[in-house]
């Protein structure tokens, strides 16, 4: 019937934070309005698992790399992202009365993005979904609670194991039949990223979001994509981010770089640049280092650097997106360059588009060799997010780009 | 007499067979003086055009006028189906299945499981309803609650803004998280100076809610080119809570995987979703409207019809006119060589080509009038009889063109081929002598061979009549309405002959001659009126016949509406009884779709002044296919029907019985169910059968009507909601005093229309009115039309008695004589036509009546004929006669006695 492109836009939420161009940090939170991610927070698990409907804008994020037994590589990204609607004070029981309310009326909307990248078919196939779950068809749990999926939109889920590990499941039609089903489970504790219980995204407090990840999980399970949908069991190393915030970001930024990287020494790098009009880096920019015990070593700005080395020139969106990196952090002694497994793993859905993919890091650390494998995201190469936010002059645009 | 033979023989060429026609223009085709006939033509018609530039412009006119009205009546049916479909299409156009319930709503808990359905690729749900505007009177909106997460693939329409890039702008979260947020069209927002942002006041159920327009909608005109800009969206959610609709859903629109096994996935559906709701192709929707409306529209497509007819009366008169006016040129042109048929040719092509003209003015005509009268008055008696409708646009296909070409040039052949055969018979060497021209309109009609005609045709009225009620098809109704007209208009040469001889001998016995003295006096001036009537027949008979048929729709139509009038009025007495009537004020927009707040309901039942309260609720169910009214009434009060066949009460308690309804007398006729029968009807718990209680009169729907009771209809639909209530006062002289209260309490912002009796009444009738206006804009062009016909009828014959004008004038006729004898021979075609035209009409009108009327839409309309207003037609069209007989008139007493006495 109506032929907007609503359901596009909504890819855009998980870029989409601030509801106001950052004087929202210069103000006192009004009561029943959205939450802002302040300092002081005090992480909880599994609790901090849930859902945070006291903020606008939360994900649960899952990328890895994962075999065949016959050494056919493959990478995932399952996102699962919720949008609130109604602020804290407008929201309403969850409970439907048929005279009385309506079950179409809910506090969020969720969506969620599926990929999958096939390295030795040289492949990216990529879907997305949304639903504002009026029955119960997408919505959240229990993460205590085994065995039943607490983050799910239809049959894209996130559940508890029994014996405390995850199953990832999603299975998709087009535009080619794909599937996961793997169990992950973390080999180390939670990291807490940023200082102080927030990742700081833009200056000005609240401009920042509560985030935490599971950096290095052991990941089995089958996966088959392809008409045929043979599952093939594989093995891997997935990656889980889980953020939450109501507003980040600043007017002067348009998009930024995100690097996860898992090294063979057992070590994890997270690294984010956000970037500004001017084509310059937000010092707010910040990273984690992740020792081989799961000790954490915040990075700031100054600790580590990011070099462009080769550039892809996407003939979908036309945005150029920098693939290959050379990355240091002198203080770990980490020299190491960042490539694209494979060029285009591009997620170009209308209106937004942004890079999202499997990357080969290889270098060295105090001169001795070190491999790895991760994921690199790339957003705001597209004009068409420059657009989005030229089309308010007034400043009331709610199109505000954050990394994770 | 000479002309008496020279009749006979001209009769048999007159009705040469259209064989013969084609056999000759083959052979003409290949003769060599065809090569001639193009220059002959622009000889023959264009100089006779520049010096009768009158004749020419009437000739023009009339076939514009009933191509006009013809036109425009065609053009307000089909855009009115247009507006019906371009509706469908707005919500279902591109699903290949859609679930809906004629009751307006379902329970919307279906939705998951249809949209996990075997075979369904994707389903969207629809909640839609009906807002008045109170900043805008008169106007409505069609509200949409869609939900966006679903129903990209159905897309017909986007909100954004008015350019597709705007579309993609649409800021999401208000659009689900504000109550307020409305997207309306460009088009209504332009046409009412709203921009984003603006307020906009919505009345809902009664209540007023403010909006706020936050996007605009662009219809997808590509896809099916129509569209209608009375449309809202909004989020679903909050359209729900808007319309007061919670927990339901109007439709779901549905994708198939495989598009072409439609059945076998509605037949697994069918047990997913509530017992009252269909599931089917969203084309079998405009399929039901059209059969909806079929009857409504045949019967203007009729009258529409009619127009033509009459129409053609007027293409004879000036086709004859301009072959009398060229009866030396055309002996010129048989002397010189031309065949008969070449001449014939000559006149036919003449009126082809003026026709077309006519056609082409009268296409544009039609578009005019469908524009600015026709149009909105179908739209609104639809609206108001049938199902809402706005037509925003008006809808000329090359069919309608072609039809309009069709029958245009159709009837203009079939009016001219008479007087062109008279033109081509013309004896040349009796054309060009001019002595013996003055006998030669004598008449050649051959009366009595008319007349049997015309019983025989009176006869095959009869049969039809009998037919249609019988066996069917109902059409042929219209078939015996046709055949009156055409018998009695076959009986005209006799009548006119007969009166005109009559009338002859009456003078001759008169005073005016018996008392002598005067050699013109007024019996003399009686006489020769009387003597040229019955001496022009040909063409008197045909001008009478004319008007006799205008006269005859005037007054069959109007003793039909007043008879139609009548009955309602009987009917009013019986099912209008409470003191007062109060609804929420959109079902005046709306037709009934709007529900009485339960609030204000249970107010007036606590209310000391009141009584009691009957209330009624309208929903729609689907018997056998077809969208039906159901009317839910509560109360013993509120009626006291007429049933077929009495025994009143003892139905009307068996009403309230478990399992028992009631269907009115048009329901019974076209489902053909009667008192006793058993009625399967969907309801929410699935299809439950109902006993009829009784079949009982009532005027108020073609369509038919199921009435149960409000306690049956709780215990079946589980719905206890009501859309008005009929209010009882304990003391019937505080009336006024309650009204005002009313108005007070509950209507501080126009929310109710509150009528008290009379005044319900009288809006009946304001709506029974406008349902015959566009009969009434008929007739009078009917009338126009004859009036012209005799105006153009006797300018023709003074045309051709010039030469005995002449005469009489140099014996001593004085002007004033001579003109006394035009308008009374004006008069007596005008008195004659009355006569014949009132008894046609009242046979008209019992065909109306009984058989039009009962076999479309079955209603039993008690026969009252306004004999006031009927026997005063002849005064009027006297009247009328002696206006178009003015011209003529002044003509015949202008004419030069020396040139018309020439040749004698």
């Amino acid at each position: 019937m109506m032929k907007t492109t609503f359901h596009t836009i909504f890819c855009l939420a998980f870029l989409l934070l601030s509801p106001a161009d950052g004087r929202a940090s210069a103000e006192a939170p009004t009561p029943g309005a959205w939450s802002l991610a302040l300092p002081g927070w005090q992480y909880r698990f599994p609790a901090d698992h849930a859902i945070h409907p006291d903020y606008k804008t939360e994900w649960w994020y899952f990328t890895g790399n994962v075999v065949t037994a016959d050494r056919k590589e493959y990478g995932y990204e399952l996102t699962f992202f919720r949008q609130g609607v109604l602020p804290p004070g407008q929201r309403r029981a969850p409970v439907q009365d048929e005279r009385g309310r309506s079950r179409f009326v809910q506090g969020d909307f969720k969506f969620a993005h599926f990929a999958i990248t096939d390295l030795g078919g040289g492949q990216f196939h990529y879907t997305q979904k949304s639903s504002r779950g009026a029955f119960g068809e997408a919505g959240f749990g229990s993460p205590e609670q085994a065995a039943k999926p607490f983050v799910w939109l239809e049959n894209w889920q996130l559940a508890s194991e029994p014996d405390g590990s995850w199953r990832v499941t999603a299975r998709a039609a087009e535009p080619v039949p794909m599937q996961i089903d793997l169990l992950v489970a973390s080999q180390k504790p939670p990291v807490i990223e940023g200082t102080d219980g927030v990742s700081q995204k833009s200056t000005g407090l609240g401009n920042a979001s509560h985030y935490y990840s599971f950096t290095r999980l052991a990941t089995r399970g089958t996966l088959a994509v392809g008409t045929e949908m043979k599952a093939q069991l594989v093995t891997g190393e997935s990656w889980f981010d889980h953020e939450w915030a109501s507003n980040q970001l600043g007017t002067d930024q348009i998009g930024w770089n995100w690097f996860c990287i898992q090294l063979d020494d057992q070590t994890e790098l997270m690294l984010y640049a956000m970037r500004r009009k001017d084509g310059t880096v937000d010092p707010v920019s910040s990273g984690t280092y992740i020792d081989a015990q799961g000790v954490t070593t915040h990075l700031r700005f100054e600790d580590f650097q990011l070099q462009p080395l080769r550039t892809w020139h996407s003939l979908k969106t036309d945005a150029t997106y920098p693939l290959s990196w050379h990355v240091t952090v002198p203080s770990q002694a980490i020299d190491t360059t960042v490539s694209a497994r494979l060029d285009d793993q591009e997620l170009a859905l209308p209106q937004i588009s942004y890079w999202e993919g499997v990357t080969a890091i290889s270098g060295t650390r105090a001169g001795r060799r070190l491999i790895g494998h991760g994921y690199m995201e790339l957003t705001g190469y597209t004009g068409a997010l420059a657009g989005l936010k030229a089309k308010d002059p007034a400043g009331e645009s709610s199109l505000r780009t954050s990394p994770r | 007499m000479v002309a008496g033979a020279t009749a006979r023989t001209h009769k048999v060429q007159l009705w040469q067979r259209p064989a013969d026609f084609a056999r000759k223009l083959a052979q003409v085709v290949s003769s060599t003086m065809t090569r001639q006939f193009p220059r002959l033509f622009l000889w023959h018609v264009a100089r006779h055009a520049r010096r009768h530039k009158l004749l020419a412009g009437l000739n023009v006119f009339s076939v514009a006028l009933g191509v006009s009205v013809y036109l425009a009546i065609q053009i307000a049916n089909h855009s009115a189906n247009q507006s019906f479909a371009a509706s469908i299409d707005l919500v279902a156009g591109k699903a290949n299945l859609e679930v809906r319930s004629p009751g307006g709503g379902f329970d919307e808990r279906c939705l998951p499981k249809i949209q996990a359905a075997a075979g369904v690729k994707a389903a969207t749900p629809l909640v839609e309803g009906y807002a008045t505007l109170p900043d805008y009177p008169g106007e409505y909106l069609q509200v949409l609650g869609v939900d966006i997460f679903t129903n990209l693939p159905f897309a017909t329409f986007s909100v954004g803004g008015p350019t597709p890039a705007d579309a993609e702008n649409l800021d999401i979260d208000r659009w689900l998280g504000d109550p307020q947020a409305l997207a309306i069209t460009d088009e209504f927002a332009r046409a009412h100076s709203l921009k984003l942002g603006d307020a906009l006041r919505l009345q809902v159920n009664g209540r007023q809610q403010s909006l706020v327009v936050r996007s605009l909608i662009r219809l997808d005109l590509t896809a099916a080119g129509r569209g209608n800009s009375r449309v809202a969206a909004m989020d679903i959610g909050w359209a729900q809570e808007l319309l007061g609709k919670q927990g339901q859903l109007s439709s779901v629109q549905i994708l198939l995987d495989q598009p072409r096994d439609a059945e076998g996935v509605a037949a697994g559906l069918r047990p997913l979703v509530p017992a009252d709701a269909t599931v089917s192709a969203p084309g079998q929707r405009s399929g039901q409207i059209e059969r909806m409306l079929a009857s409504f529209e045949l019967n203007l497509g009729a009258l529409s019809l009619i127009s033509l007819l009459v129409g053609m009366f007027l293409i004879y008169n000036t086709i004859a006119a301009s072959v009398v006016r060229r009866r030396v040129e055309t002996g010129i042109l048989r002397a010189i060589g031309a065949t008969r048929f070449e001449v014939q040719c000559l006149f036919l092509t003449e009126a082809l080509l003026f026709g077309a003209i006519g056609v082409t003015l009268g296409i544009v005509g039609g578009v005019l009038l469908a524009r600015f009268l026709i149009g909105r008055e179908i739209a609104r008696v639809i609206s108001t009889l049938y199902m809402l409708v706005s037509v925003d646009r008006l809808h000329l296909t090359p069919l309608l063109v072609f039809s309009a070409y069709f029958f245009g040039l159709g009837s203009v052949l079939a009016a001219a081929w008479l007087p062109a055969r008279e033109g081509a018979n013309a004896d040349p060497v009796t054309a060009l002598s001019l002595g013996l021209g003055a006998t030669r309109d004598q008449s050649r009609l051959h009366a009595p061979r008319w007349l049997r005609w015309g019983l025989l045709a009176l006869g095959v009225a009869l049969a039809a009549s009998v037919l249609s009620l019988t066996t069917g098809p109902a059409w042929l109704g219209f078939g015996s309405a046709f055949f009156v007209l055409l018998g009695f208009a076959f009986t005209a040469p006799a009548v006119t002959s007969v009166a005109s001889r009559l009338l002859e001998r009456l003078v001759k016995r008169g005073p005016g001659t018996s008392r002598g003295g005067r050699t013109l006096g007024s019996g003399v001036l009686l006489r020769l009126a009387s003597q040229n009537l019955h001496r022009s027949l040909h063409r008197n008979a045909v001008i009478i016949a004319a008007l006799m048929a205008a006269i005859a729709m005037t007054v069959g139509i109007s003793v039909m509406i007043h008879a139609f009038r009548r009955t309602v009025e009987i009917w009013i007495d019986r099912a209008i009884v409470a003191d007062i009537f109060m609804t929420p004020s959109a079902n005046e927009t709306l037709g009934n779709g709007a529900l009485f707040p339960p609030e204000v309901l249970d107010g007036l039942r606590h209310d000391p002044r009141i009584a009691a309260v009957d209330t009624v609720r309208e929903v729609g169910v689907t018997i056998r296919g077809d969208r039906v009214s159901m009317v839910a009434v509560s109360g013993d009060n509120r009626n006291r029907l007429a049933f077929v066949g009495g025994h009143g009460e003892e139905k009307q308690r068996a009403f309230y019985l478990p399992d028992r309804v009631l269907v009115t007398e048009p329901f019974a006729h076209r489902y053909h169910v009667g008192e006793g029968d058993r009625l399967q009807i969907p309801t929410p718990e699935g299809p439950r059968d109902f006993t009829v209680a009784g079949v009982y009169y009532d005027y108020s729907r073609d369509a038919g009507i199921v009435a149960i009771s409000h306690d049956n209809f709780v215990r079946h639909w589980h719905d206890e909601r009501v859309m008005s209530v009929g209010i009882y006062l304990k003391n019937p002289a505080t009336l006024d005093d309650t009204v005002d209260h009313l108005r007070q309490a509950y209507n501080p912002h126009g929310e109710f229309l509150i009528f008290s009796n009379r005044a319900i009444r009288e809006r009946v009738f304001e709506i029974f009115g406008q349902t015959f206006r566009i009969t009434g804009v008929l007739r009078a062009i009917a009338v126009v039309i004859a009036v012209v016909g005799i105006f153009l009828t006797l300018t023709t014959l003074v045309t051709e008695r010039e030469r005995e004008i002449g005469v009489l004038r140099a014996i001593g006729a004085s002007r004033g004589q001579i003109q006394g004898v035009v308008l009374t021979e004006s008069a007596l075609i005008g008195l004659l036509a009355s006569f014949l035209g009132m008894l046609a009409g009242l046979c008209l009108s019992l065909v109306l009546t009984f058989v039009i009327n009962k076999a479309f839409f079955g209603w039993t309309i008690q026969l009252t004929v306004p004999w006031a207003s009927v026997l005063a037609t002849p005064i009027w069209i006297l009247l009328a006669a002696l206006a178009a007989g003015w011209l003529p008139a002044l003509r015949a007493g202008r004419v030069p006695i020396a040139a018309a006495i020439r040749s004698e």
